[in-house]
């Protein structure tokens, strides 16, 4: 069995898949540790409480070619997101279940041996902690191995969107294995300094670490009493972080655009007739701004892209309450995730990985045709690869949005018109329906792939 | 030997300031307990009670 890309770090097992099933191999190195989180009760406890991802053990494991060890299958996450792709909150939420997950551990004699966010997906709008393999028997007086980690994985981008802009969380892309404090405390502005807890975290370390050759040797000793107290406060600490709301393009779109509301009513009821006879599970909405329309499909899977962080928050908080099957993601879809890692196999491109049966562009062609020159044809070959079935919303070019983007540069757009859509568009896809919206100039299409 | 240093992993430092960071919190926590006593004295409430109501505001 080849382990997965992503899954070379760990000496105690590793993920693979076999006809189309993920399953994770667990070496019988980690018996022992594993026989601990089941008898002291953590293992149903994470469970019980929807924190660790369940999984079920296959007993055949020569049926996998192992002779020893164990293979569990998890539980399927339908959809996989990356750390940078997150909203604020949704750092916030996955920081504090990772937090969550080390005090429980700990209660029951463990620690978590990584802090990663790579650890952490997210599923009807509730953060799941996914590596069953980071819980290790705690030795008494032993720090957090993980502590570091956390610092640089989680505070380091929490601090940037906090500091700096909630669209910061990005700069994780080129730091995936941590920001390094260092860098980190250069980016910080001057005032973040003076908070305690930035101080001793992120300050403090940064230059203890610079000179950890004097520190060399003395291995630190640190009581069950104190890395409680160490826990609580990383807990505390996390908590009172909030972001301050950064005014964007697209806050308050339908609100204040003179299309307003019946336009979007004219248009909810246009996706809902065009879809309800549709057969179809899983839905990427492509510019879903606050998510209006991710909304309209409960029981369907929902991966709702914005390049706005404000909106995916928004939209993060709401289905957080309401726990629907909606995925919210910051992309831009200008500059999508990469993939990235080691041989850049580690972790995959967004392009890669945004795959469903109903493909929604909605108010978005005119973005891609005039705001980033792309070619019709160029945004229709994008498309074809991510689901069979495509809705999608023509914006004419005498559209007051279009003429807007139109506004301080020459229209060199000749080949973007109703004509040029169709022809490129028919050369792809059969076309199922078609209807104006209201009178706005827009037409909404239904397309099946050929 | 200061070959030996510079492959040392950077962790250590780390080990270092989550013993600092716990004393300096645990003072912090010490002294939050002395105040709730002496508001209690003052208030005549169960100081342990005082406790919870401020962690859950």
């Amino acid at each position: 069995m080849q382990p997965l890309p992503a899954s070379f770090r760990d000496n105690d097992g590793f993920v693979f898949s076999k006809e189309g099933k993920i399953f994770r191999y667990v070496h019988p190195r980690y018996e022992a540790h594993y026989q601990h989180l089941q008898r002291s009760g953590l293992l149903q406890e994470l469970w019980d409480n929807h924190l660790l991802i369940p999984h079920t053990e296959q007993e055949a494991i020569s049926e996998f070619g192992f002779r020893e060890g164990r293979i569990w299958q998890p539980e399927k996450i339908p959809f996989i997101s990356y750390p940078y792709e997150w909203s604020f909150g949704m750092w916030k939420d996955a920081a504090l279940l990772t937090l969550n997950i080390a005090q429980r551990a700990l209660k029951k004699g463990m620690v978590l041996k990584d802090a990663s966010p790579f650890n952490v997906q997210f599923r009807n709008g509730q953060a799941v902690f996914i590596d069953t393999l980071s819980f290790e028997n705690y030795a008494e007086g032993n720090p957090w191995i993980a502590y570091r980690q956390f610092c640089e994985c989680f505070l380091a981008p929490l601090l940037l969107m906090r500091y700096g802009h909630p669209d910061a969380g990005r700069i994780f892309t080129i730091y995936p294995n941590g920001i390094p404090l260092g860098i980190l405390k250069n980016i910080l502005p001057p005032r973040a300094r003076w908070n305690l807890n930035n101080y001793l975290h992120i300050y403090l370390q940064a230059s203890l670490s610079s000179s950890s050759i004097k520190t060399a040797g003395k291995q630190a000793r640190l009581s069950r009493g104190k890395l409680v107290v160490l826990l609580d406060g990383l807990v505390g600490y996390v908590k009172g972080m909030s972001v301050k709301q950064e005014k964007t393009t697209w806050d308050d779109y339908y609100r204040s655009t003179i299309l307003g509301e019946t336009y979007l009513q004219a248009k909810t009821q246009l996706v809902r007739s065009f879809t309800e006879g549709l057969s179809f599970d899983s839905v990427i909405d492509l510019g879903a701004n606050n998510g209006h329309f991710s909304l309209l499909f409960p029981g369907k899977r929902v991966v709702a892209l914005d390049a706005d962080p404000n909106c995916i928050e928004a939209l993060y908080q709401q289905i957080k309450q309401s726990k629907s099957d909606i995925l919210p993601l910051v992309i831009d879809l200008a500059a999508p995730s990469p993939a990235i890692g080691w041989n850049n196999r580690e972790r995959d491109s967004i392009s890669d990985r945004l795959r469903a049966d109903l493909v929604m562009a909605l108010a978005l062609i005119h973005h891609l045709a005039i705001g980033l020159n792309l070619p019709l044809s160029m945004i229709a070959e994008w498309l074809l690869p991510m689901g069979p079935y495509l809705l999608i919303e023509f914006v004419p070019k005498e559209d007051e949005k279009v003429q807007g983007l139109l506004r301080n540069r020459e229209d060199i757009f000749d080949g973007y018109d109703l004509a040029d859509f169709r022809k490129v568009f028919a050369e792809r896809y059969s076309l199922l329906r078609e209807e104006p919206i209201g009178n706005t100039g827009r037409i909404l299409f239904l397309f099946k792939r050929n | 030997m200061r070959f030996i240093l510079l492959y040392l992993d950077p962790g250590s430092g780390s080990y270092l300031i989550q013993v600092i960071i716990a004393a300096v919190l645990g003072v912090g926590f010490f002294f939050r307990n002395f105040w709730y006593r002496i508001k209690s004295f003052f208030t005549r409430r169960d100081p342990e009670k005082e406790k919870e109501n401020d962690a859950a505001e």
